[in-house]
């Protein structure tokens, strides 16, 4: 692709998005039109992990990973802070402030600043630790597995960006009896969170962690945008794979092609018509 | 209070909207005289373009230095607290510290701490590594006894399987490498899509000045 399309591409995208944005933003402030989110039962434990913490008197561990500003996975290191700052707010009438431990130096005064703002007792940035390794980091997970034994955390929520390391510390909880939530931007993380935590979030779901966390009317917006988005992604996805059949099939034609989309649009909005029609039942 | 910590945040999404959305246009758009079309100065406009984002980009490395700095403070803070608490391995942890800082000044043509400890250590933790992973891997099922559960356990084993060097196992080695190539890349790129479409999200939102962390 020529360079000035490609950036014409990426900008319109990002206008897009914004114009998006703002657009559910409104529209979910108008009395009715508020949408419920889909469940994911991963974020159904965080209450119970926070009311055990509570009553045990134990911090909750809130990990970022390598998850850093200023690299590529800066939106990965705001979306973890905004849902580890509704984490925090939601069990800052505990004794224990949380444990929040990163292994990228930027990240530190992001989540002293999380901490902070969502912590309602004193010193709450007093178990904030950083373990000086990069990405897939060995040294980070051998000094949270340190911290899992001594600071005993009632539960591990490790949202950010991990590799394979993930794996010991996920061990060292799972053998100490702490429940644990993971998500990782990066594919092995991915893998090892789904293999060996309690609850899972896969990809993108960690970016709309928030909303689910907290119920606040701006955030659904990011999560309508997103299943928009997903939408026109599976369509031209869709349509990409039948144009690429279409080229091998002499009798496909673009007759039967609309014919069939039209069908299968009338058949979705029967379906989501039924669908909406038992709920409000 | 209140009033003051709303004007910070006012004045902290402005100035996030106003850097982000320079730092955006002038690294979406710099340096590509194309842009310009035929004007004679296109090359000459395309730098300047390309200015802000490259001095903000200056400003982030030393800011990247600065964190570091920020880093040590807090890891020596911390450790000291904790030490004074009586906890043995921050105490260790400061040794280690000392002890390094120490070598590298009194020894300094001699191989350093680092790499004579902790890389046989990071090695060793890579080893065991492994078998926590195999060890994760067999429980999933108690974890996860669904039909996700199993058929991720049933993948594993036919992909051991077909890494075998065995002649009869070539057919399950064939089965392995596609499940590899098609579904496995397949579900791969769905993720990383997701997490694309995930990161523009939360950019326009910090771009708009919605994202709390910016705000305080």
């Amino acid at each position: 692709m020529e360079t000035t399309t490609q950036q014409v591409l990426s900008l319109l995208l990002v206008f897009a998005t914004i114009v998006l944005v703002f657009a559910a933003r409104i529209l979910q402030a108008r009395a009715g039109s508020r949408r419920k989110l889909r469940s994911i039962p991963a974020f159904e434990r965080i209450p119970n992990w926070g009311s055990q913490a509570i009553e045990a008197d134990s911090p909750l561990h809130l990990a970022f990973g390598s998850a850093s500003i200023g690299e590529d996975n800066t939106t990965t290191a705001l979306a973890n802070a905004e849902l580890f700052q509704r984490i925090i707010a939601n069990n800052s009438a505990g004794d224990s402030p949380p444990t929040l431990s990163t292994s990228a130096p930027t990240t530190i005064p992001l989540a002293s600043a999380t901490v902070a703002a969502a912590w309602t007792g004193a010193d709450g940035a007093r178990n904030l630790h950083w373990y000086p390794q990069g990405k897939r980091a060995l040294g980070y997970a051998a000094g949270i597995s340190a911290v899992i034994g001594e600071d005993a955390p009632a539960a591990h929520i490790l949202a950010g960006s991990f590799g394979m390391e993930l794996g010991l510390i996920l061990d060292s909880a799972g053998c100490n009896r702490q429940g644990s939530l993971a998500v990782s931007d990066q594919l092995e993380g991915q893998a090892v969170a789904f293999a060996m935590a309690d609850e899972a979030l896969i990809g993108e779901e960690l970016f709309i962690a928030p909303a689910y966390v907290a119920d606040a009317s701006r955030l659904p917006a990011a999560a309508i945008v997103m299943d928009i988005w997903r939408a026109l992604l599976m369509i031209l996805v869709a349509a990409a794979l039948v144009m690429g059949i279409a080229g091998q099939l002499p009798w496909l034609s673009w007759q039967l092609l609309a014919l069939v989309a039209l069908v299968a649009l009338v058949l979705g909005v029967i379906l989501w018509t039924l669908r909406r029609r038992r709920a409000e039942a | 209070m209140k009033g003051w910590r709303t004007v910070g945040a006012s004045i902290a999404a402005i100035t996030g909207f106003l850097v982000g959305f320079t730092a955006l246009l002038s690294l979406l758009l710099g340096d590509n005289p194309a842009l310009f079309g035929d004007d004679p100065q296109a090359e000459a406009l395309a730098q300047n373009l390309a200015l802000p984002g490259a001095a903000l980009l200056r400003l982030l490395v030393i800011m990247l230095a600065l964190s570091i700095v920020i880093g040590i403070a807090n890891l020596l803070l911390l450790h000291a607290r904790r030490m004074a608490g009586g906890r043995l391995m921050s105490g260790i942890l400061l040794a280690s510290f000392a002890a390094a800082i120490g070598w590298r000044i009194l020894l300094p043509g001699e191989v350093s701490l680092l790499e004579a400890i902790q890389l046989p250590i990071e090695s060793a933790l890579a080893a065991l590594l492994c078998l926590t992973l195999v060890a994760g891997g067999a429980r999933i099922l108690t974890k996860r006894s669904d039909i996700w559960g199993l058929l991720l356990v049933l993948v594993v084993v036919v992909v051991l399987l077909g890494s075998l060097p065995f002649p009869e196992l070539a057919p399950i080695a064939a089965f392995s490498d596609w499940l590899m190539r098609i579904p496995a890349q397949a579900g791969a790129r769905a993720i990383l899509l997701g997490i694309a479409l995930g990161s523009v999200v939360v950019g326009a939102r910090a771009l708009l000045g919605q994202d709390r962390s910016l705000r305080g």
